[in-house]
């Protein structure tokens, strides 16, 4: 009687999410594995399992080189050291982005978004403030010291400084191909990932729908109780196997190819932009990343608005010396993201749940986001996995549309009409109702964390203020003057920010002599 | 500008040291670098650390000997004045280069250097008549070799204080990478109102992390103490109690005017 009642209660037990299966080992893949498998013990007895299945056919992408602070958080909760990280990825330090040529095109037509907020930020707003000196210094300038130091080829902090710590906020530059070969070490040696190399030829269904287990060419079948679709552009599991549908965003974001190049640097001690470097062009905008050992340079541009010959030749051209043997990797970009990201037992990361234009790095970010809402909120059983995939697909598509908002906004503040890409760009047909509304609002104030709500932002006010205003955008202040009775304070802060930049200055070493010396010496744990 | 020479007896028969004069260099280094060997002895009076070397970002371990840059709180009256001067004082105005002329096994790795444009240095009879304030007295200073040529006993002494130096130096950094890879290492920061008010923040500076000493296994410190390693970590974690005796010998300087002023007013 006893043993009846304690098996018909083991028949409604739903089972308990034991095994992840992730198909795909580019950065999104190995990402993932990582930050699960360090949270959920995975090299130990009782942890979950994470396996990583990975063809050995298919080349990964690799161009995302770009990445967010958050990467500092996201290698050291995989317990990875810096030092090592940035000796094997080729990795340089990334304090933000200068966007040269994106008002007018004029050669003096440059803005900066760094990474560090403006001073005094949580306490008050200074950018009615810094209205008043508009004509005389650029809104990053009074604001933060991170232009300073990146217009001075300095690094954002010294060799005596901890490892992930920093003197101004950073993020990185990597190369992406390197990038996922350290990880599939690390998480393989010291994560208890199981990696298999092998291709996935078919999908075995459960009665529920879900995925019962993969079908490998050599390795027979790979059961699982949750599935990371990782396998890029392909999109394998959620596109392929579940047709979920592709939600194409091309008609705001027009960017649909890319011409990706490696320059290599003239000599060892040319100095390394501690910024992206992104300069428009007549129908697109290059991207110029210094690496340790090389540059990465591309031309993203719409098709529809210029020729691949005219995209070569303007890449050509910025990088000079066009007798250069260079190699120009074409890459399609398809704009836009999956309808839902998480059905059933299946959910994408990366590139198989969407790509945007790489003009604010958010790819790699959005694969951290991603990766640690299902590590965070992993289900034990599959009975709650409906409710996480839920949320999982909402806040993800709100971060899409975000990023989506934001990007286009670079483009709509553009005064340049040499092409027709740009005339194109400001049609209100193609801007989202939401950014539409934000922009109406900032006729007469600052963007502001009101503006931004959810848990799940991705840009901050801030980072609109350096766009909005790097970018010439005049809001009216002059029905809040009233409101404006701390001058005192805010001419306190932009001096404070003047001190700073005269600190940083006399402190921070270049960047390239600090790489030198994280080659040769790194940095410490402490 | 500084002249670095290879010591040679040919060379530098006649070459004299002004002991005092020749620690000089010292006095305005906040931090010196010391060895594990003289741990020991360092804990009488000095708090001995560990801090980051500026270039590198390697630690080193040090008794630190001020507040301030360039603040040497031993450093009084012209000369170094405590119980025990750590070796990287005395060596003074020697120093250990990298023998760049090796070629066999056998030969050294590291040669003797002396600084010959440093303070207290000098070059006997050559220098008498045309530098006469910078010459010494006769028969005063210490002789580098005998009239027979043959190496002093202070020569002597000075050899093997390098020597203790270089071995010194490969044990202490042996030393501080097992307490890094204990992670027994942890950031001490001072902050420190004197008596005159004034307040300062000494930072960069590294001491052990006695939470996580306490919490190593019986396997850890049985190899710590195997590698003689137990005695230099409470030596360090005593002589944090020295922070006091400096702040002390701070206060003192700052209430006494300094010498230049008594002079003065007499």
């Amino acid at each position: 009687m006893y043993d009846a009642i304690q098996s018909s209660q083991e028949q409604q037990i739903s089972p308990a999410i034991r095994s992840i299966v992730i198909v795909g080992g580019g950065a999104a893949g190995w990402i993932t594995a990582g930050l699960l498998a360090a949270k959920h013990h995975s090299a130990e007895d009782g942890g979950i399992q994470v396996t990583l299945i990975e063809s050995p056919d298919i080349k990964i992408i690799g161009v995302g080189e770009g990445t967010w602070p958050t990467m500092r958080s996201t290698l050291q909760k995989m317990g990875i050291s810096e030092t090592e990280f940035m000796r094997s990825c080729d990795a340089t330090f990334k304090q933000g982005a200068k966007f040269a040529k994106w008002v007018d095109g004029s050669t003096e037509d440059f803005y900066y978004h760094p990474l560090m907020l403006p001073q005094g930020f949580q306490k008050m707003d200074l950018a009615p403030y810094w209205h008043n000196y508009a004509d005389r210094i650029s809104f990053s300038e009074a604001v933060c010291f991170q232009e300073h130091i990146c217009e001075q080829g300095r690094a954002p902090k010294l060799i005596t400084t901890s490892e992930y710590d920093s003197v101004a906020n950073y993020a990185y530059h990597l190369n992406a191909g390197k990038f996922a070969e350290f990880l599939q070490k690390h998480c393989t040696t010291k994560l208890g990932v199981r990696h298999i190399l092998d291709n996935v030829t078919d999908i075995s269904s459960a009665e529920n729908g879900d995925i019962a287990a993969v079908m490998t060419e050599y390795n027979g079948s790979v059961a699982g109780d949750l599935f990371i679709d990782c396998t890029g552009f392909a999109s394998l599991l959620l596109g392929r196997h579940y047709n979920v549908p592709f939600l194409d965003k091309s008609d705001i974001l027009f960017i649909d190819t890319a011409l990706a190049v490696q320059v290599p640097y003239d000599s060892e001690e040319d100095a390394i932009a501690s910024h992206t470097i992104s300069t428009a062009q007549s129908a697109g905008w290059i991207w110029d990343i210094g690496l340790s050992s090389r540059r990465g340079i591309g031309h993203v541009y719409s098709s529809r608005h210029t020729s691949e010959d005219q995209a070569q030749q303007d890449l050509r051209a910025y990088i000079g010396g066009t007798d250069k043997d260079l190699s120009i990797r074409k890459i399609p970009i398809k704009s836009g993201h999956r309808q839902t990201f998480w059905k059933n037992n299946c959910v994408a990361v990366g590139l198989s749940a969407g790509f945007l234009e790489p003009l604010e790095a958010s790819a790699l970010v959005l694969i951290e986001l991603s990766a640690t809402m299902i590590s965070d909120q992993l289900p034990a059983r599959r009975d709650v996995m409906d409710i996480v995939a839920k949320r999982f697909n909402e806040t993800t598509l709100y971060r899409w549309d975000r990023i989506i908002d934001f990007l286009k906004l670079h483009y709509i503040l553009s005064k340049r009409t040499d092409h027709q890409f740009w005339n194109d760009n400001r049609d209100p047909e193609t801007i989202p109702e939401s950014l539409k509304e934000l922009m109406n609002l900032w006729k007469y104030r600052a963007p502001g964390d009101m503006d931004f709500t959810s848990n799940n932002e991705v840009f901050p006010a801030a980072s609109y203020q350096y766009v909005l205003y790097g970018m010439g955008f005049k809001s009216d202040f002059s029905l809040s003057q009233q409101n404006l009775t701390k001058q005192q304070q805010a001419d306190d802060l932009f001096g404070r920010n003047m001190q700073a930049v005269q600190r940083a200055m006399a402190s921070l070493p270049l960047h390239r002599d600090l790489i030198n010396k994280v080659h040769k010496h790194g940095f410490q744990a402490i | 500008m500084t002249q670095l020479e290879s010591l040679n007896k040919s060379h530098h028969r006649n070459v004299k040291i002004d002991l005092a004069s020749a620690k000089s260099l010292c006095a305005d280094q906040r931090m010196m670098p010391v060895v594990l060997s003289e741990f020991l002895k360092l804990s009488i009076q000095y708090p001995i650390l560990l801090t980051k070397d500026e270039e590198t970002g390697q630690f080193v371990a040090v008794a630190l000997c001020g507040f301030e840059d360039s603040d040497n709180l031993f450093w009084q009256d012209g000369q170094w004045n405590a119980v025990y001067t750590p070796l990287n004082v005395r060596r003074h105005p020697f120093f250990v280069g990298a023998n760049e002329h090796k070629k066999n096994e056998q030969d050294h790795d590291y040669i003797i250097c002396i600084n010959m444009t440093g303070p207290g240095v000098y070059k006997n009879n050559l220098q008498k008549d045309s530098l006469q304030e910078n010459s010494l007295q006769e028969n005063s200073g210490q002789a580098l070799f005998d009239d027979g040529g043959q190496e002093t006993s202070f020569l002597k002494e000075m050899q093997s204080v390098l020597g203790s130096l270089i071995d010194g130096e490969i044990q202490t950094q042996k030393f501080i990478n097992a307490l890094l890879e204990l992670k027994l290492v942890t950031p001490v920061s001072l902050d420190i109102t004197f008596t005159n008010q004034q307040k300062i923040r000494a930072e960069g500076l590294y001491s052990i992390d006695e939470d996580k000493l306490k919490s190593l296994d019986t396997a850890q410190i049985a190899q710590l103490h195997k590698s003689d390693y137990l005695g230099p970590i409470y030596t360090m974690i005593a002589s944090l109690g020295q922070i006091y005796a400096l702040i002390q010998k701070k206060n003192a300087q700052l209430k006494s005017p300094s010498k230049w002023f008594q002079k003065a007013e007499n």
